[in-house]
């Protein structure tokens, strides 16, 4: 009963969204809540840089396509080697092969198949800038890509040298689409939205008020964690203690010591699934019996498989809920089953998606870059998508804002509900310029 | 409401006031001109009235564009920078290195031995005449008629993505994808600049530029690193707020984190973003935007500094600013031609003009002499100094 209501609550959240974006009434940038507005309690920012998308006003919708092709490609650039990040790399690059080829069934584009090209984001320094210049020479019309924002960003730049669309499918970094570069979009939620949820949960819902953090040491932990430790301070409740450990560390008794000495009456873990499923035994281990919660890379197998027992009642996000009973979710997991024996992730969803978006704006606008940038940027074409992942939102820096899930680990599995309804999200600082709409 | 719908308004609203200040000065400067580019500098000159050049003070004005595509040999439409070097002009285009003299275009690709096709940046040695090129696919030194390359693989190159190269006497300044990189041309030693050893957030570098002894790195998220050549420290300059989404200040600091150019003329650091322009003289930031100033775009592409004067490609067009004064160029939508913007405070004056910039998407700018040349979206163009 309580998880229908919840539904209910969210389903009308979600509507309203929709109608905002549709112009009716204007929300704050990344649906943030007028309590956690940036210094919106004291002074009113002189210009807000994301209310309008920027458009692109170069050259290149007059370019005619090219009539002698035998495959349409589409890049992909993700950890495929060299990477912790690579079982999730494998399962983007899954989901979006599952897309294609289901359009290949199909008939492809006009009868000529698609076609992935598959590039490792890790290697060289900087690799991702030098992938996205390999998949340009290779005649990419739009690529899809990646996870780790170190990478997004790189990659992000060179596209727009480059005037190639790209999507980004399964990095959550918040200042990946706040940049102003009108080449992109992204369909998942990113780690605002997943901060907004924890704090309203951690401390609204559950009356936390001395939490402490553990997060991985990297850009992925440092930029995740700022949209948490801000919405929590904005809210009253600076963070007690903040400690950091590094990808592939297998002890943590200092960074735990340091915590029990914080007595936090719950604690938050930022990082991949493995480690702070270390982290969680080893903080039961000496004692912590503190309430857990944390991102969504802990929701994971690898996370349940590590904590074991430990990990009954730890609380995170996730991007979308697998086990809603919808058809159309229904029939990818299915066909994701028996094309690659295993059970999609949360990147090979969204990664689906994305490249379904992809290639229904390839069908519409036709083989010219600019032409598909208008429409995967147009906040019409695609907004209010449903895909397997559910509806996709687009603000105006093309982030998708869409519904966030969180999960609670019950008896072994992850048991899925909607957030917690934020407060307010209308606007009490619209851009001083704002005179129409 | 979207960029280019903000431009329609306030263009209504310039608009307004250019018919009203023709109508007040008898000045009818479009009907005076004929089409084409013959003659046309002095018959601007001879119509300039006196509110205009008044309104424009000390501020250069060019016209008389003309505009090169790859039907007159270019490469390709596309151009990501232009360098003046003497009697040549060097345009680094998505296709290749075009070089522009004696009235012809020569193309130099992959095959004569450029590092890859996409040009993104130029520069030339002041003490040798040598020519660097930062490429999508390395970095180019051009001498004597021969392409050296320096990749990752052969030398200390952060990555081969080379978004911008200077010369600051015998040193060579990248900024790359991995970070910057500086290479003494003396020595053969190289250097890498990232987050490890400089107060940079990230390793991503998109711009570089040098003076009084000093090298300013735009740094992607991370503001402006500054780098003492003789003390050999750094100091980085960040928007105070801390956040993306906001400028809370305008005269703060840079007005926002991500930056993708620096340069520095007369003592005065200026910074380009895609949020806006800001100006650092030493103690005091001043940000502009597209609402408050007459900046054309807070998109703003790659900028260069001339004395007083910084030159802005925006996405709308070209602006130049001497700190009081703006000076703007701009294509009409429909036709070819254009008109130049001079705003004070709050008040833009109109010149309709018969030439225009190629195309209002520019990426690059250079001047020498008389001359004035932009990369854009669709072509190269030169431009004349009206007197």
């Amino acid at each position: 009963m309580q998880l229908t209501l919840h539904t209910l609550v969210s389903t009308l959240l979600m509507l309203l969204s929709v109608l905002q974006l549709n112009g009716q009434e204007k929300m704050n940038y990344g649906k943030t809540p007028d309590e956690m507005i940036p210094y919106g309690r004291f002074q009113k920012a002189y210009i807000n840089f994301f209310d309008d998308p920027q458009a692109f006003t170069g050259a290149g919708r007059e370019k005619v396509p090219p009539t002698d092709l035998n495959e349409i490609r589409i890049g992909y650039l993700g950890p495929l080697e060299g990477s912790v990040m690579v079982p999730q790399g494998i399962q983007m690059l899954q989901g979006a092969t599952l897309a294609m080829e289901e359009i290949n069934e199909r008939g492809g584009y006009n009868g000529i198949p698609f076609k992935i090209l598959a590039h490792n984001d890790v290697g060289l320094w900087g690799a991702a800038a030098n992938e996205v210049v390999k998949m340009n020479d290779e005649k990419v019309w739009a690529f899809i890509g990646t996870i780790d924002d170190v990478n997004s960003h790189v990659a992000l730049r060179v596209a727009l040298k480059l005037e190639l669309p790209m999507i980004n499918t399964g990095d959550p970094d918040p200042t990946f689409t706040e940049t102003r570069i009108p080449w992109m979009i992204r369909c998942i939620a990113d780690d605002r939205q997943s901060s907004y949820a924890l704090v309203n949960y951690i401390y609204r819902k559950k009356g936390h008020s001395r939490v402490s953090v553990m997060r991985a040491d990297n850009r992925y932990g440092r930029v995740g964690i700022m949209e948490f430790r801000d919405a929590a301070l904005r809210i009253g409740y600076p963070l007690f203690l903040e400690v950091r450990f590094a990808d592939g560390e297998t002890g943590f008794t200092t960074q735990i010591e340091r915590i029990i000495n914080s007595s936090p009456d719950a604690v938050v873990l930022w990082g991949n699934a493995k480690e702070t499923a270390l982290i969680l035994k080893q903080m039961r281990e000496m004692g912590m019996e503190q309430p857990v919660y944390g991102c969504d890379r802990l929701m994971s197998p690898v996370f349940l498989e590590i904590a074991g027992q430990d990990a009954e009642g730890v609380v995170t996000t996730c991007q979308y809920n697998p086990t809603l009973d919808h058809p159309k979710l229904r029939a990818f997991q299915k066909n994701y089953y028996k094309r690659f024996e295993m059970e999609p992730d949360v990147f090979a969803a969204h990664a689906y998606d994305g490249m379904n978006i992809i290639i229904e704006a390839i069908h519409k606008a036709g083989l010219n870059r600019a032409l598909i940038r208008d429409l995967l940027t147009d906040l019409k074409t695609f907004q209010g998508y449903q895909g397997v992942t559910g509806e996709i939102i687009f603000d105006a820096s093309w982030n998708d804002i869409g519904a966030i899930w969180m999960t609670e680990v019950r008896d072994g599995k992850f048991e899925f509900f909607p957030p917690p309804p934020l407060t307010s999200v209308t606007s009490i600082n619209n851009k001083i310029v704002s005179t129409a709409d | 409401m979207n960029s280019l719908n903000r431009i329609f308004l306030n263009g209504i609203k310039v608009l307004s006031i250019t018919l009203l200040s023709i109508f007040l000065s008898g000045f009818s400067q479009n009907d005076n001109i004929p089409p084409g580019p013959e003659k046309v500098s002095q018959r601007i000159s001879e119509g300039i009235s006196s509110d205009i050049k008044k309104a424009a003070g000390s501020m250069p004005m060019y016209g008389n564009w003309e505009t090169f595509t790859s039907k007159d040999g270019l490469p390709a439409d596309k151009a990501y920078c232009v360098r003046m070097d003497g009697d040549r002009v060097l345009v680094g285009t998505s296709a290749g290195l075009a070089v522009y003299e004696n009235d012809e275009w020569r193309t130099y690709t992959v095959e004569d031995g450029l590092a890859h096709s996409g040009v993104l940046s130029i520069d030339v040695s002041e003490l040798t005449g040598d020519v660097w090129l930062g490429t999508l696919g390395g970095l180019n030194r051009w001498s004597a008629g021969r392409f050296e390359t320096f990749t990752q693989f052969n030398s200390g190159l952060a990555n081969d993505v080379i978004y911008s190269v200077i010369c600051d006497g015998k040193d060579v300044w990248v900024a790359t994808g991995g970070g910057a990189g500086h290479y003494d041309t003396y020595s053969g030693q190289w250097g890498i600049y990232t987050e490890r050893n400089a107060p940079m957030h990230e390793p991503w570098t998109y711009g570089v530029c040098a003076g009084d002894k000093k090298v300013y790195i735009a740094a992607w998220g991370g503001g402006v690193i500054e780098y003492n050549t003789e003390t050999e420290n750094f100091r980085d300059y960040l928007d105070p707020d801390g956040e993306m989404e906001i400028d809370l200040f305008p005269d703060d600091g840079v007005v926002h984190d991500i930056t993708t150019g620096v340069s520095y003329a007369d003592g005065i650091l200026w910074v380009a973003t895609y949020f806006g322009l800001s100006r650092y003289d030493g103690a005091h930031w001043k940000g502009y935007f597209d609402h408050d100033s007459g900046l054309l775009s807070n998109f703003i592409n790659f900028l260069k500094a001339d004395g007083p004067v910084v030159w802005l490609c925006t996405d709308l067009g070209l602006s130049s600013f001497d700190g009081e004064t703006w000076v703007s160029y701009q294509k009409n939508e429909n036709n070819k031609n254009g008109k130049i913007l001079i705003t004070n405070g709050s008040e833009t004056k109109e010149l309709a003009v018969s030439t225009s910039i190629s195309h209002n998407f520019v990426i690059g700018v250079d001047f020498q002499d008389d001359e004035i040349w932009l990369a854009t979206s669709k072509g190269v163009c030169r431009g004349e100094r009206l007197e």
